[in-house]
């Protein structure tokens, strides 16, 4: 496996400049020199096929968990019937350990905002709302401030660039469900219903948004299409691992020196991240254990992370996902029994209530798995969990059972010894 | 024709259908709660789990692909599919629960899930009996529970509404009651509250659940979640006999099963009839149960000295015969009713022309505004259009009081001419006024003499309703001269079929003392010296009606039991002969 150099790498999401977040420094820097090209070039961008071609073949792999080709996904969007069409932009990052696109919302908006521009161009849509976490009060209110300086200077609106597309650009305030960055309950929530997700299909494509053909992406995906467009597919897949191209906003927490979000290519060794991005283990402690990619990615054992680089290929041969990047970094302190009771009472208390498997199932993980941290579990206990994430894993309409479930089968399995330290001795004879 | 394998039978299909009804009209079954046949289906309980495939197709050909054996290669699913919102596609492979384990197993998971906060107080549940989920339990469920932690808590006996009462405990959150309020009643006067297992149905804050279909809410709750605030607690499900009806709080013929114990009606809830009201009723055709007990006419009564004292059988005949020989024939006026029956109505008819009156008149029921467009009218009575339809007289209320106020004898069927200030208690000062009622009222009390008939709970009669269908009613109450056990009409209850006669409640005060209106007429003819009046039940009336009047043709009792009822040629008119 070739070694993936990171350390040459030069942000584009987040550069090293000061104010970048205000429109004129992003101007200054090549802002909005993507959207003009799309929407004036015509020798480069005969129409808008030619924009979904080229961020198809970039393979940029959707950066919200899923991993799916974005220009695939836009390609899904049935014909324009001159009717409304919607792009839905998902930043209600809920997800524990996961915080690379507050990053985005309070470091360079403009990227983001010019990507979904040339999103909406090239799948022809009318409006776009960005729907952003409650909890982001002050982000909201700067995603806001952004959206109105593109306004002011024509980037949004009517015939942009003295084009004939014009869009419409809003935003969303989330009330706090974690459900609600499921894509489909997030277009329910933007209709100000309850955040139940939906069944599919039909796929959003073909209805979503009060019925209207929608398509959703990630926020840091989003402006991933603003660097492919400036700088080309083949740029973009020159970087970082084959299957997962591209770079990566690693949100690096846990017991490091230096946690924070990285911008650094795909593919980057573990080790390299935890020792050499942010400083090593604080307090020169040991590793005990990783998960990859946000709360709902199982965890890995130390000494499975060999030679192990951020990509899914790679973390799929340990039985993990890349997830969100949302890297947390656990010592050898870490009481893993206290971090997976956490973990399911944080889904416990984000299930949407809608299917029978995961409302009942998550709150029965959550009883069970804190008898066994008050030291009043048993042995059969653990046999019962197991059992229960089986009974919820794959039966419901979204995957935010799945998403709960796989914590607590893998850091079981992963380290069933603690767990069983820490059950009440059997009482039955066995012989 | 496309076609569908199910646990191995091929079945063929018409159209687009939902797996989970296709397989119930089949007469299989799978179990589920929060699907219902009139409502959208969000697949939210996921009990009706399947494992569905498709054949494999060759691209090229357009032909099955084979294996070695020739059976056709199927392509399954990766997970199991619920089949409640599956559409059937041509070719499709199904294995329910009785075909596949891991179906099996899903569907016990779902419902040990669905148990762990249920309180499982069926022995104090009014639900138990008729519970979806006590039956699928014992079907499909575990046998024991592993839930040894604490149970979700949440608020009971929350009143809703007027009508309707919620333990949120026992709500396992199918959202039927919701979609219900969202897409039959458009009030959208539910909604699920809270989230995950905390969540619960409920009103916006302060605002009240007094939807005109509320009670429709409790019959749909797959559980006892929702309980009716009147019947809750009143009787279990398995001492009540079911009997089929129509309501006749309106003339819109909702379809409806009377529940009786010990001969009193206990409660009213809807049957399904796709021609007239789905699986729907108003909440007001369900109040109407008291008028089958309560202030029933028991007994003949007769003024004395202007007081109403009971009479017997007898004397009361006795007293119309003699009331009717002593004046002129033109000053006898009979009044139909749109609130009795096509049969009752026909009767009364029969009588007058038999003895040389003249032909009924009838005024309707109408109030303007009671109406919704959707199982409420205007007409307030149940059977306008069957009074039509026999060549009634239809004549309005001031001409009506006319002719009361005129006539010497009025032989009144069951209308509360005076409670509907249609007539007053003056204008019948100097009239002799023999109602046939069944219940007490103004108007029978201006009467000087009641002689009281059956009502819609104790006979089988028929109605034509407002699009012209007519429908008949069973006799679901005993009065003192009928016997459940004899009356092949009347259904049989679990305590009639198992029980022995100690088993069940027999209280004779619960037994009206009264008969049908063919029968009260029979003996009048029989005092009155008319030959060849003599009418047993309503099926040999409706025999006759059919043969003899036009737009009555080919109507019969087994016909309206086969079609849930017929629609009749309202553009044929009965000729007067």
């Amino acid at each position: 496996m070739s070694t993936v150099d990171w350390k040459n790498y030069e942000p584009v999401l987040i550069p090293n400049i000061k104010d970048i977040h205000k429109i004129d420094v992003y101007r200054k820097n090549g802002g909005y020199e993507a959207l003009k090209s799309v929407l004036t070039d015509k020798k480069k961008w005969a129409d808008q096929k030619s924009v979904i071609e080229e961020v198809k073949s970039a393979n940029i792999r959707g950066r919200g968990g899923a991993g799916f080709n974005a220009g695939l996904k836009w390609s899904f969007m049935p014909p324009a019937d001159g009717g409304p069409r919607y792009l839905a932009c998902n930043g209600d990052e809920s997800e524990p350990g996961t915080f690379k696109d507050r990053k985005i919302f309070e470091y360079n908006p403009h990227v983001f905002i010019e990507g979904a521009l040339i999103a909406a161009y090239a799948m022809e849509i009318t409006s776009i709302y960005v729907y952003i976490r409650g909890e982001y009060k002050a982000y909201i209110q700067m995603m806001e401030k952004a959206i109105q300086d593109a306004y002011d200077a024509g980037m949004i609106g009517k015939n942009i660039f003295g084009s004939d597309f014009s869009v419409d650009f809003y935003v969303h305030s989330g009330a706090g469900a974690y459900i609600c960055g499921e894509e489909t309950s997030m277009l329910e929530s933007l209709e100000g219903k309850r955040g139940y997700p939906r069944v599919k299909p039909p796929f959003p494509a073909q209805k979503g948004l009060w019925g209207r053909p929608t398509t959703i992406n990630n926020i840091e995906t989003l402006s991933h299409v603003t660097s492919v467009i400036n700088r080309g597919a083949d740029w973009f897949k020159s970087i970082g691992a084959e299957n997962h191209p591209g770079p990566i906003l690693y949100g690096i927490s846990g017991h490091v020196n230096r946690p924070g979000v990285y911008e650094l290519p795909s593919g980057v060794p573990v080790f390299d991240l935890i020792n050499d991005v942010a400083q090593g283990m604080r307090n020169g402690k040991k590793l005990k254990a990783v998960i990859p990619g946000g709360s709902s990615t199982p965890v890995v054992r130390a000494d499975q992370l060999d030679g192990v680089t951020m990509d899914s290929d790679s973390l799929r041969e340990v039985g993990t996902m890349l997830g969100t990047a949302g890297m947390v970094v656990m010592d050898e302190d870490t009481d893993m029994v206290d971090m997976l009771w956490r973990i399911t009472h944080f889904y416990h208390h984000e299930s949407c209530g809608q299917c029978t498997p995961c409302r009942e199932g998550t709150g029965w993980l959550e009883k069970v798995m804190l008898k066994i941290k008050n030291g009043e579990g048993e042995i059969k206990d653990l046999d019962l969990l197991l059992d229960i994430t089986t009974q919820m894993e794959g039966r419901t309409i979204c995957a935010l059972a799945d998403a709960a479930a796989w914590p607590v089968r893998h850091t079981i399995t992963r380290f069933r010894d603690e767990f069983e330290a820490r059950c009440k001795k059997s009482v039955h004879a066995v012989a | 024709m496309p076609e569908v394998f199910i646990d191995g039978k091929r079945f063929e299909y018409e159209g687009e259908q939902r797996l989970l009804q296709f397989i119930q009209d089949q007469g299989m079954e799978v179990p589920f709660f929060c699907y219902h046949p009139s409502l959208s289906a969000p697949a939210n309980c996921r009990q009706c789990l399947v494992k569905v495939g498709q054949p494999v197709k060759d691209r090229e050909t357009g032909e099955y692909e084979l294996d070695e054996n020739g059976e056709r290669v199927i392509r399954w699913f990766p997970k199991l599919q619920t089949s409640c919102n599956t559409m059937i596609s041509d070719g499709m492979v199904v294995h329910t629960q009785e075909t596949d384990d891991l179906v099996k197993r899903a569907q016990k998971d779902t419902l040990e899930f669905i148990l762990i906060n249920h309180p499982l107080d069926c022995p104090i549940c009014d639900q138990a009996g008729e519970c979806p989920l006590q039956i699928q339990t014992y079907k499909y469920g575990p046998e024991g529970s592993r839930f040894e932690v604490k149970k979700v808590h949440k608020p009971k006996r929350i009143q809703l509404g007027p009508r309707v009462i919620l333990d949120a405990e026992r709500c396992i959150n199918c959202t039927r009651c919701v979609r219900f309020t969202d897409e039959v009643s458009k009030t959208h006067q539910l909604t699920i509250t809270s989230r995950g297992d905390k969540n619960y149905p409920i009103t916006a804050p302060d605002r009240e659940f007094d939807d005109a279909y509320s009670l429709n809410t409790v019959d749909i709750c797959p559980v006892g979640a929702l309980t009716s605030a009147d019947f809750r607690f009143k009787a279990r499900v398995w001492e009540m006999n079911q009997t089929p009806s129509i309501d006749i709080t309106n003339a819109k013929g909702t379809n409806i099963d009377i529940w009786t114990r010990d001969n009193l009606v206990l409660r009213i809830t809807p049957r399904y009839n796709e021609a007239v009201n789905d699986h729907w009723m108003p909440d007001e055709g369900r109040e109407a149960y008291r008028l089958f007990n309560e202030n029933r006419v028991s007994r003949p009564h007769q003024k004395i000295d202007n007081e109403q004292v009971k009479s017997s059988w007898n004397n009361a005949f006795a007293t119309v015969a003699e009331q009717l020989e002593g004046v002129d024939k033109k000053d006898v006026l009979l009044i139909g009713s749109s609130h009795a029956s096509v049969e009752e109505n026909y009767i009364l008819s029969k009588l007058s022309s038999l003895l040389g009156y003249n032909e009924p008149v009838f005024t309707s029921h109408t109030e303007k505004g009671k109406g919704d467009g959707f199982l409420l009218t205007d007409d307030l009575a149940p059977n306008a259009n069957g009074c039509r339809l026999l060549g009634f007289n239809e004549v309005d209320n001031s001409k009506l009081s006319g002719l009361a106020e005129k006539a010497k004898v009025v032989l009144l069927l069951n209308d509360n001419l005076v409670d509907r200030e249609v007539l007053s208690e003056d204008q019948l000062n100097n009239t002799f006024v023999v109602s046939f009622s069944t219940n007490h009222s103004q108007t029978s009390k201006t009467a000087d003499l009641v002689i009281p008939i059956t009502c819609i709970a104790e006979h089988a009669a028929s109605y034509v309703n407002i699009d012209g269908r007519i429908q008949r009613s069973f006799p679901a109450k005993e009065t003192k001269y009928t016997n459940r056990r004899l009356d092949f009409e009347m259904n049989e209850g679990r305590l009639d079929r198992y029980g022995t006669n100690f088993d069940n409640w027999v209280t004779e005060e619960n037994k009206v003392d009264c008969l049908p209106f063919w029968i009260v007429a029979s003996k009048l003819a029989d005092q009155l010296g008319v030959d060849g009046f003599d009418y047993g039940n309503g099926r040999e009336i409706m025999e006759e009606i059919s043969s003899t009047l036009a737009p009555f043709e080919g109507v019969s009792y087994a016909r309206m039991d086969e079609e849930s009822g017929i629609v009749l040629d309202q553009e044929k008119t009965t000729v007067k002969s």
